[in-house]
């Protein structure tokens, strides 16, 4: 207990210096981009006058670190701030001179609408992921050298050839479009998220299927697991609880890794299948120069992605008490 | 047993589990809605471009958003603009216009029309949507200037110009554009912002995220439309749109690219529509500043472009064209003086600036877009090509939509950005003031043309010519002198017409689509 306390303290000051080292990186690098937010919120034909009081008004004439701050103190209150683009009524508010900035939505609330399914894509593709991974991967291992390595190996080829967008057409095209079978573009209900997922799915797969055939085959490799049949234990005994035990701690560490090539994943899925998720909200917000969006989310993947890693970390020293010391 | 006994099928029935996952994959899950969902009273229109939240129609000039006001809001008439008769003029909220004298001009409007809300329509809300939307502060600058409106009686007005110094016939085409307020709405800017409400065919029930939804209004002028509903949908990318119009997820799509036209030639759930555009694309020269203050050296410029190569780049998305502006706008015609490819002649030019060769000639950069026009970067590698070809040592940049806008108009007080910049403009109306007065008038902007920065003496007397002319065939001379005038001293080269690519459901039927985006769908149905 004690030691799951220390380590959380620890791991907790890390992570929130992380993300407040993100907040700032990200902070400072929008800003340095060319172009005046006011200008594009207010569009290129609204005078320098009016630009410059919008500009005041939402302090962006203010020095970068009194912005920050004002920033700083927002965030502890779980305020992101409101978006230079969106308004509260769904539009956009970009070369819109009489769109006043209380009506742009909260960062807060546009993060809060459309998470719930970026979560239920990246759970469907996690689970997606582990469903084709486990099996091919513990197969290859423990047949190291046949063919269910080989299989492994070439599937594990093809899928990480197929580059995430082009297969996201072609499945929409095929499926959606020619098939008819599963609707994929815009979100009506579940069903919409079944193909999206799959391509996530199909792009993090080949590291965790390698990852675990390899790490399967080295622990099978250890003395204690050749020893095991002689101290009476079942094979299966061997597998569930020795092999897989053994094996799962690289995996997990992988996990943590991998979430944030998961995020990445979700960018471009959700804006070619114009599913309504975070990545979707991210992508427009980047072509719109809409920072105050672009920070939010920044710091909310690295704090997903900071949690992530310390529950991957707890979960791997609960597998093996060794990693405790 | 061994351990691979737990975990691995033989070959055999590894084979035999993959054979029957193949074939249960061509069964459709019961749980899975069929893509073919909507219901066929609703249209889904797909939109390249976002709408801005703020329903005042005078806030913006975003191309969506006066696309869904068209179904939403009605005007004193609709002008459909076929190249065939560009002039063509089709009564709605007005029934009749006449020119009184040089300052003023009256409508007669339709009796029993309601708007959305059930107020009656007027002359009180004619009179409030001129004066209100005719203000120079209005950002949607549309008006020629500021108007007076005199309600004659509850079905007449009479527009009066001279507050503005401008001709009465100045509206002749353009009211054919101008969205009709309620007066109770301009009355309350709250009201008016947070709903559009208006005449047309269509009411507006709710924003959906990125989706408007408009459903078909009951008191509609000319009986309530055959749909049920219309979603304007946002689908930023263009090949999710295309993938949705196939799948049926969408019924309408706007701004094909030509290659996606071309594909969907051959696909039998798809039509195709095809629109010469009221917009013009342009390359404009900053004429604010060196080198291009320079006519001569814009001359050089324009005769160094074959505008041939740049259409065959465009393919179905452009149409030949020879003036400043489109095919389908009052006073158009095929320019004789109108800037031609001639590379003998660009090289005199350029010996006659004090350029041989482009010798002396520092950087010019030339700036464009990507993502919001079809072909832009594609067609301006060849434009830059041909210009390097002759001397002109041009640096090609390919911005975001966002950056490329923000460095797009001229601002007082400070240089523009580049020497060349690449941009289309689209009005709703055959009225050419709406192109020829913002791109080419020395008064249009805080620098002259609101891109290219041109202040031309011969130019504005051409422009201010014509614009005086109330009468329509002699106005439409003078328009022919004025932008033979503006093609001697090439501000800009317009390079082609646009062309309008829509596809939408085999099923769908009666459609309308106007050159400048919005769609009639009054008569649109689904037939089996």
């Amino acid at each position: 207990m004690g030691f799951i306390l220390t380590f959380l303290a620890r791991r907790l000051a890390q992570g929130l210096l992380i993300i407040l080292v993100v907040s700032f990186a990200i902070f400072a690098l929008v800003r340095m981009a060319p172009g005046d937010p006011a200008r594009t919120i207010l569009g290129g034909m609204a005078s320098d006058e009016l630009v410059e009081a919008t500009a005041k008004e939402m302090g962006l004439r203010d020095p970068i670190l009194v912005q920050y701050g004002r920033y700083l103190t927002g965030l502890l209150q779980g305020d992101l701030g409101n978006s230079y683009i969106k308004t509260e009524s769904g539009g956009a508010a970009m070369a819109n001179q009489d769109q006043g900035v209380s009506s742009r939505a909260s960062v807060t609330t546009l993060i809060a609408n459309t998470l719930p399914y970026t979560l239920q894509l990246a759970g469907l593709a996690l689970l997606l992921t582990l469903v084709i991974s486990i099996p091919i991967g513990i197969a290859g291992g423990v047949h190291a050298g046949r063919w269910q390595d080989k299989f492994a190996v070439y599937l594990s080829s093809i899928f990480v050839s197929l580059p995430n967008f082009w297969f996201a057409i072609v499945l929409a095209l095929v499926v959606t479009a020619r098939l008819g079978w599963i609707p994929s573009i815009g979100y009506q209900n579940f069903a919409y998220t079944i193909l999206p997922a799959i391509v996530i799915a199909v792009e993090m797969s080949p590291i965790f299927i390698r990852s675990l055939s390899v790490s399967v085959a080295d622990t099978l490799r250890q003395t204690f697991v050749e020893v095991a049949a002689v101290r009476g234990l079942g094979p299966r005994k061997i597998l569930y609880g020795h092999v897989l035990r053994n094996a799962a701690v690289p995996i997990l560490n992988l996990f943590g890794v991998q979430v944030g090539a998961l995020l990445g994943g979700v960018l471009i899925v959700e804006y070619i299948f114009d599913y309504p998720g975070i990545g979707l909200l991210t992508v427009q917000a980047v072509t719109q120069r809409d920072f105050p969006v672009i920070q939010g989310v920044a710091i909310l993947s690295s704090a997903i992605f900071v949690v992530v890693n310390i529950l991957v970390d707890l979960a791997a020293a609960r597998i093996d008490p060794r990693l405790e010391s | 047993m061994s351990i691979s006994s737990i975990v691995a099928p033989s070959r055999r029935s590894f084979l035999k589990t993959s054979a029957v996952g193949a074939a249960a994959l061509t069964l459709p899950a019961p749980f899975i809605k069929r893509a073919y969902g909507q219901a066929k009273k609703t249209m889904v229109f797909a939109s390249g471009e976002p709408v801005t939240g703020n329903w005042d129609p005078t806030s913006h000039t975003v191309l969506a958003q006066i696309n869904l006001e068209g179904f939403v809001f009605g005007q004193l008439f609709r002008t459909p603009m076929r190249s065939d008769n560009p002039t063509e003029i089709v009564w709605e909220l007005a029934t009749g216009q006449k020119i009184l004298d040089l300052h003023t001009i009256e409508y007669t409007l339709r009796d029993g029309v309601t708007f959305h809300d059930g107020k009656k329509f007027g002359a009180e809300d004619v009179k409030a949507t001129f004066e209100y939307a005719s203000q120079p502060t209005r950002p949607a600058a549309w008006y020629p200037g500021p108007c007076e409106v005199e309600v004659v009686d509850d079905l007449t007005v009479r527009v009066h110009t001279k507050v503005g110094n401008y001709p009465a016939a100045a509206f002749y085409f353009l009211a054919g554009f101008l969205p009709i307020m309620s007066a109770k709405d301009i009355a309350d800017q709250a009201t008016l912002q947070a709903r559009p409400n208006g005449t047309g065919p269509f009411k507006f029930a709710e924003q959906r995220g990125n989706t408007t939804v408009l459903k078909a209004f009951d008191g509609f002028m000319h009986g309530k439309p055959i749909l049920d509903e219309v979603q304007f949908a946002y689908i930023g990318d263009a090949t999710t749109r295309v993938l949705a119009l196939m799948s049926g997820e969408i019924d309408v799509t706007e701004r094909l690219e030509p290659e996606q036209y071309e594909t969907l030639e051959s696909e039998s759930k798809v039509k195709l529509s095809r629109t010469i555009a009221t917009e013009n694309k342009y390359l404009h020269f900053r004429c604010d500043k060196p080198p291009f203050d320079n006519p001569i050296l814009r001359q050089a410029a324009a005769a160094a472009i074959d505008r041939e190569q740049v259409l065959a780049v465009m393919g179905a998305a452009g149409h030949a064209s020879n003036n400043y502006i489109s095919p389908v706008k009052f006073g158009y015609v095929d320019l004789e003086n109108y800037p031609a490819y001639d590379p003998a002649k660009c090289q005199e030019l350029l010996s006659q600036a004090g350029f041989p060769n482009g010798q002396g000639l520092p950087e010019m950069e030339y700036t464009t877009s990507t993502g919001f026009y079809p072909k832009t970067k594609e067609y301006g590698e060849v434009i830059a090509a041909m210009l390097q070809e002759q001397g002109f040592p041009i640096k090609f940049t390919v911005m975001e939509t966002a950056a490329w806008g923000a460095r797009l108009y001229q601002q007082a007080g400070q240089p523009s950005h580049a020497a060349m910049t690449d941009c289309g403009w689209s009005t709703g109306s055959p009225e050419p003031d709406l192109v020829l007065r913002s791109m080419f008038y020395g008064k249009a902007g805080p620098k002259g043309g609101l891109i290219n920065g041109i202040q031309d003496a011969d130019i504005d007397a051409a422009l201010n010519a014509e614009q005086a002319e109330p009468d329509p065939e002699k106005r439409a001379g003078l328009i022919g002198q004025a932008t033979g005038v503006i093609a001697d001293k090439v501000p800009s080269l317009s390079l082609f017409t646009s062309v309008l690519l829509h596809g939408y459901r085999t099923e769908l039927e009666g459609l309308y689509f106007f050159p400048n985006g919005p769609i009639d769908a009054v008569k649109a149905e689904f037939k089996a």
